[in-house]
């Protein structure tokens, strides 16, 4: 039995270790990083919580994290919708599901798995003002005076976020329509006898029931999107001025273009601490689903 | 007879719903490639849409990419299939026993949920957290500008994924099979390599095509830690931009070849996609 049983650790060992030398272990180095004044290459001066109380003062701290708040504030909220309504037209209780929808389901998944830094190139050209895109469009629709896109702040962030939207609805489209089709059909056949109204099913019956699975995405969405790097980096450079420039890139930028890894690394642990109850909320809610 | 029409009108407003999501879907798809065939000349005068009709499509801008510029793009195709290739094994191999492990035995001291917990811990930090310690680690041993640490690199990441949809997948195979074996005298890994590793095979399959796709369009490590020759294409599409302006026909031919695979591969599986996707909060 005793023998049987210790063979168990070896399942588990080896991806515990990894994870140990390749998450845990930079994660402390970065954390020691953050207490001093490093900069690569030269000797490092241990500086007690300088580096957090300089991000307070640094202007451009408060600047990317607006930045960056507004893209997970918009973006979040809209894809998360957009993916409800087109999972809610797609579903169809009680009917029998649309033909061909496996097929749709994978089409509409092809963005999700396309490279963000290729499509920040490409929403350059997309958007690009005199021959991109939706230039040509709003040309050929009559509009006159077309939108300069990398010039003006608002408009590169919605640029930005339009691009982030196309790539993350598919998403949470197929995220929504796994929970709606898991949910059982008597709900609805009770439903329809009371003759309650569209709205009134999905208000009451349909919303509550897929209250996990809405947390779950936009948990899931709010944490990546709080990461977001590769779009701003290739479509705008952060520009223009820093109206696109995020906290990540901005870390980039710190620790790994002027090499001040120690500033770098506490800007880091602050982005970590703003992750870290939306994480919590989650892994307490997945602890449950792995009981 | 008023139900059934309002049925068939329901039916068509969903159809035209999907039809204009699709073709949302497909459109930066779609600009893509009609750029990658514009005659780089016509690209900068003459906005255009429709192939043929507004421009001649042209192969000069694949045939320049691919045979006379060719080496730097085959390059990094390499690099990038070796590289997600790499980190596809080490992720899903340590994520199949790991799942394994978590599915078929009770830990005690730290229980199974806090130990998948541990698995998932790396997606949910900023990847900015580790990006300098992996660097100066790199460096330290002299493995910047080599596959080997991007291998590294997206092993990490991908594997929660592995481990996630491995650790389901095997939960849901009948244990009675494997009992079985070890009444017969196999040791408890001979049942899981001759009798559980094969009935999981779609599940891994799945795993191995979502860290490819992960591994494949990864930018900011490659960025830190390539420089010259182990550069993949996330990375090489970037030199595009540069001397005079961005040329177009170059970001279109590049980003497409970059693109593709990945995305390709995703298409042939379905299953497991969204539970690996939501590290099993979603059933689907």
């Amino acid at each position: 039995m005793a023998k049987k049983e210790r063979i168990k650790y070896l399942f588990v060992g080896p991806g515990i270790i990894w994870v140990l030398i390749f998450t845990i272990f930079p994660l402390l180095y970065s954390l020691r990083l953050s207490f001093f004044h490093a900069r690569l290459g030269r000797t490092q001066r241990f500086i007690w919580l300088e580096n957090f109380g300089r991000a307070f003062a640094d202007y451009r701290f408060w600047s990317v994290l607006e930045v960056t708040i507004f893209f997970v504030v918009c973006n979040v909220v809209l894809t998360v919708l957009l993916g409800l309504v087109l999972a809610l037209l797609v579903s169809r209780p009680l009917r029998k599901p649309l033909r061909g929808q496996r097929v749709i389901r994978s089409l509409l998944a092809m963005p999700l798995f396309t490279a963000p830094i290729a499509l920040g190139y490409l929403g350059l050209t997309i958007f690009h003002e005199e021959v991109g895109a939706v230039n040509t469009v709003l040309r050929a629709l009559g509009m006159l005076n077309l939108p300069a896109w990398f010039s003006d702040p608002w408009l590169a962030r919605l640029a930005i976020s339009l691009v982030d939207i196309w790539q993350w609805t598919p998403f949470c489209f197929l995220v929504i329509l796994a929970g709606l089709q898991s949910l059982p059909d008597t709900i609805y056949e009770s439903a329809v006898l009371d003759t309650s109204s569209g709205w009134q099913m999905f208000r009451y019956i349909t919303l509550p029931l897929l209250g996990p699975v809405l947390f779950t995405v936009t948990i899931l969405r709010m944490v990546e999107t709080l990461k977001i790097l590769d779009i701003p980096f290739s479509m705008t450079s952060g520009g223009p001025g820093m109206a696109t420039q995020t906290y990540s890139y901005y870390i980039y930028l710190t620790g790994l273009r002027n090499f001040n890894t120690g500033y770098a690394s506490s800007l880091a642990y602050l982005l970590l601490a703003i992750m870290l109850p939306i994480t919590f909320f989650f892994f307490r809610r997945l602890r449950q689903i792995y009981d | 007879m008023a139900a059934e029409k309002k049925r068939n009108f329901g039916t068509m407003v969903i159809w035209i719903v999907i039809i204009i999501a699709i073709c949302w879907a497909f459109f930066p798809f779609y600009w893509a490639i009609i750029t990658s065939f514009k005659p780089p000349g016509v690209i900068l005068t003459k906005p255009s849409l429709i192939p043929f009709l507004q421009f001649k499509p042209t192969l000069f801008n694949w045939r320049t990419e691919y045979l006379a510029r060719g080496r730097e793009i085959t390059a990094a195709l390499i690099n990038s299939v070796i590289i997600s290739v790499g980190a596809t094994l080490v992720a899903v191999s340590l994520g199949t026993i790991a799942g394994y492990g978590l599915a078929r035995f009770r830990f005690h001291r730290w229980k199974n949920k806090d130990m998948t917990l541990w698995f998932l811990s790396q997606r949910f930090l900023p990847p900015m957290v580790t990006a300098i310690p992996f660097f100066i680690l790199m460096k330290t041993f002299h493995l910047l500008d080599t596959r080997w640490a991007l291998i590294m690199v997206n092993a990490t990441f991908t594997m929660p994924f592995a481990v996630l949809i491995m650790r389901d997948a095997f939960k849901e195979l009948p244990v009675e099979l494997e009992e079985s074996a070890w009444v017969d005298g196999a040791s408890r890994f001979d049942a899981f390599l001759r009798i559980a590793l094969p009935l999981a095979a779609p599940a891994i399959a799945v795993s191995a095509a979502l860290c490819f796709a992960f591994s494949w369009n990864e930018f900011i490590f490659a960025l830190i830690l390539t420089y010259k020759k182990a550069q993949p294409v996330t990375v090489i599409i970037a030199g595009v931009e540069h001397t005079q302006g961005i040329q177009f026909w170059f970001v279109a031919t590049r980003l497409l070849s970059a693109i593709l695979p990945p995305a390709i591969l995703v298409l042939t599986v379905q299953r497991y996609i969204v539970r690996g996707l939501t590290f099993g909060a979603v059933k689907g």
